[in-house]
């Protein structure tokens, strides 16, 4: 079990070295994000629809377009000098492998969340203070589910040539559920709402969550496979 | 291990090293292996000659456990190619032209990292004494991606070992490389086959394959069109015969 862990620790801490260095994954994840949520605010007229009721699903779809930058960049680099066979050659269980990844891009995801949180609440004149708590639980449900099924299509489509293309078409059908379950729950915890009056869409993204999961430790060895 | 499958723990057997028998693969209607069946030793070196879309780096990657074959079997240290096994992985090293290092990690980073994933103790002094085997002690703390070509194949070379595999194999290790970083790769390659590893390699370069090997094959539309060792060999005269053997 220690050599288990060890192994995905090993996977991450070369991810973060990685990234302190270059910085490329974080700086593209964060202005694609504040991108979005720039053209959403001058685009819409929030006078008339209100910043409460369609904040949440900006937020979302910022995170969820930056964090499939993401996902593509993370994999590419595995693919810069065959690194991906290195780590298949090593005597590494391929669920530590996915792991590790996942472990990475969640909490790159997470810290590009939290730059873009402070934003979102000035450009949408939302106090998200009051609400925090709750707010960063469904935060974590969300990007868990969305890094869990988005780590292991991203392992498939990296040998694919049309990868930048095909990674979303893939992804965002299966992130259906997570993405309403998210949005809905943000809302209401926007609107003052406790998160146990929101229960079936908590159970609903955890289901989901688990699902993701699941399925990728069973299937990514042959996902892995060449 | 918590999400393992089933793993060998045991050797299948001792004797061969490498033991393959009548292995297949193929690729929708290409046949990129077929019927290639040899033995080798503990210290044997074996070259495997062919032209580009013989079937020499999908056999290295059949015998490392990288593809599955179609069909037929093979052993390699003991283990079963097929199962994909993580002992396997342990007792074998893969340098090919891809030198599987991380461009923006330094030297040792890179050499850390691999060893974590092999559980290596003594990791740090295990790092820096590969590198200095190499002799990139004074750039251990740069990155790879001011490497020059040689220098990354020399740090390929001490990722490959730094597990003390018992078998090492060679996917053309001399590609892209100049004279000067060619002749550097051989003098490691003579250090690396003492005897107690047994070692595989695929390469173009005729000189460099028969000066150092001591069994010698000719990979050609997925067979091996010879095998032989290489006191039956000419070596004056093997280009002549490799010419041959591929228009049989």
């Amino acid at each position: 079990m220690n050599g288990y862990l060890n192994q995905v620790a090993a996977i991450v801490w070369k991810d973060f070295i990685t990234e302190l260095k270059t910085r490329e994954l974080f700086s593209s994840m964060f202005i694609f994000a504040l991108l979005v949520i720039i053209i959403f605010v001058f685009s819409v007229n929030l006078s008339i629809v209100g910043a409460r009721e369609i904040g949440p699903g900006v937020l979302w779809v910022a995170f969820l377009f930056a964090g499939t930058i993401g996902l593509n960049r993370s994999f590419m680099l595995e693919k810069e000098n065959g690194c991906l066979q290195g780590l298949l050659l090593a005597p590494v269980d391929r669920t530590a492998l996915y792991f590790g990844k996942l472990v990475s891009n969640f909490v790159f995801l997470l810290i590009m969340e939290a730059f873009i949180l402070p934003l979102f609440m000035i450009f949408f004149n939302i106090d998200l203070l009051p609400h925090l708590l709750p707010l960063l639980y469904v935060i974590l449900v969300g990007t868990l589910g969305f890094c869990a099924i988005g780590t292991l299509l991203s392992s498939l489509s990296v040998n694919l040539k049309t990868r930048d293309i095909m990674l979303p078409i893939l992804l965002y059908p299966l992130m259906v559920p997570v993405v309403i379950g998210s949005v809905q729950m943000t809302g209401q915890v926007l609107s003052g709402e406790s998160l146990s009056g929101m229960m079936n869409w908590v159970g609903l993204t955890l289901c989901f969550d688990i699902i993701y999961i699941a399925v990728s430790i069973m299937t990514i060895d042959f996902v892995l496979e060449e | 291990m918590v999400f393992c499958m089933s793993e060998q723990t045991h050797p299948v057997s001792s004797d061969p090293v490498v033991k393959v028998r009548d292995i297949r693969k193929d690729f929708g209607y290409l046949r990129a292996v077929e019927g290639i069946s040899f033995d080798l030793n503990k210290g044997e070196f074996l070259t495997i000659f062919g032209p580009n879309g013989a079937g020499k780096t999908t056999l290295i990657k059949i015998l490392s456990g990288l593809t599955r074959p179609t069909s037929g079997s093979a052993t390699v240290a003991g283990f079963d190619v097929l199962g994909g096994s993580v002992r396997l992985r342990k007792e074998i090293g893969v340098i090919s032209h891809a030198t599987c290092l991380y461009p923006d990690l330094t030297a040792l980073e890179n050499l850390l990292f691999y060893g974590k994933l092999y559980g290596l103790n003594d990791l740090e002094d295990k790092a820096n004494k590969a590198i200095n085997e190499v002799g990139l002690q004074l750039r251990r703390h740069d990155r790879v991606r001011t490497f020059s070509r040689g220098m990354q194949q020399r740090l390929t070379i001490a990722r490959a070992t730094l597990h003390d595999p018992s078998v090492l194999f060679f996917d053309e290790p001399f590609t892209g490389l100049d004279l000067q970083a060619t002749n550097v790769l051989k003098d490691h390659l003579h250090e690396l086959h003492t005897g107690k590893r047994t070692l595989i390699m695929t390469t173009h370069d005729m000189s460099c394959g028969l000066e150092m090997c001591d069994r010698v094959a000719i990979q050609n539309k997925g067979r091996f069109a010879m095998l032989e060792s290489i006191d039956r060999i000419d070596r004056e005269n093997f280009e002549k015969l490799y010419t041959e053997t591929l228009e049989l």
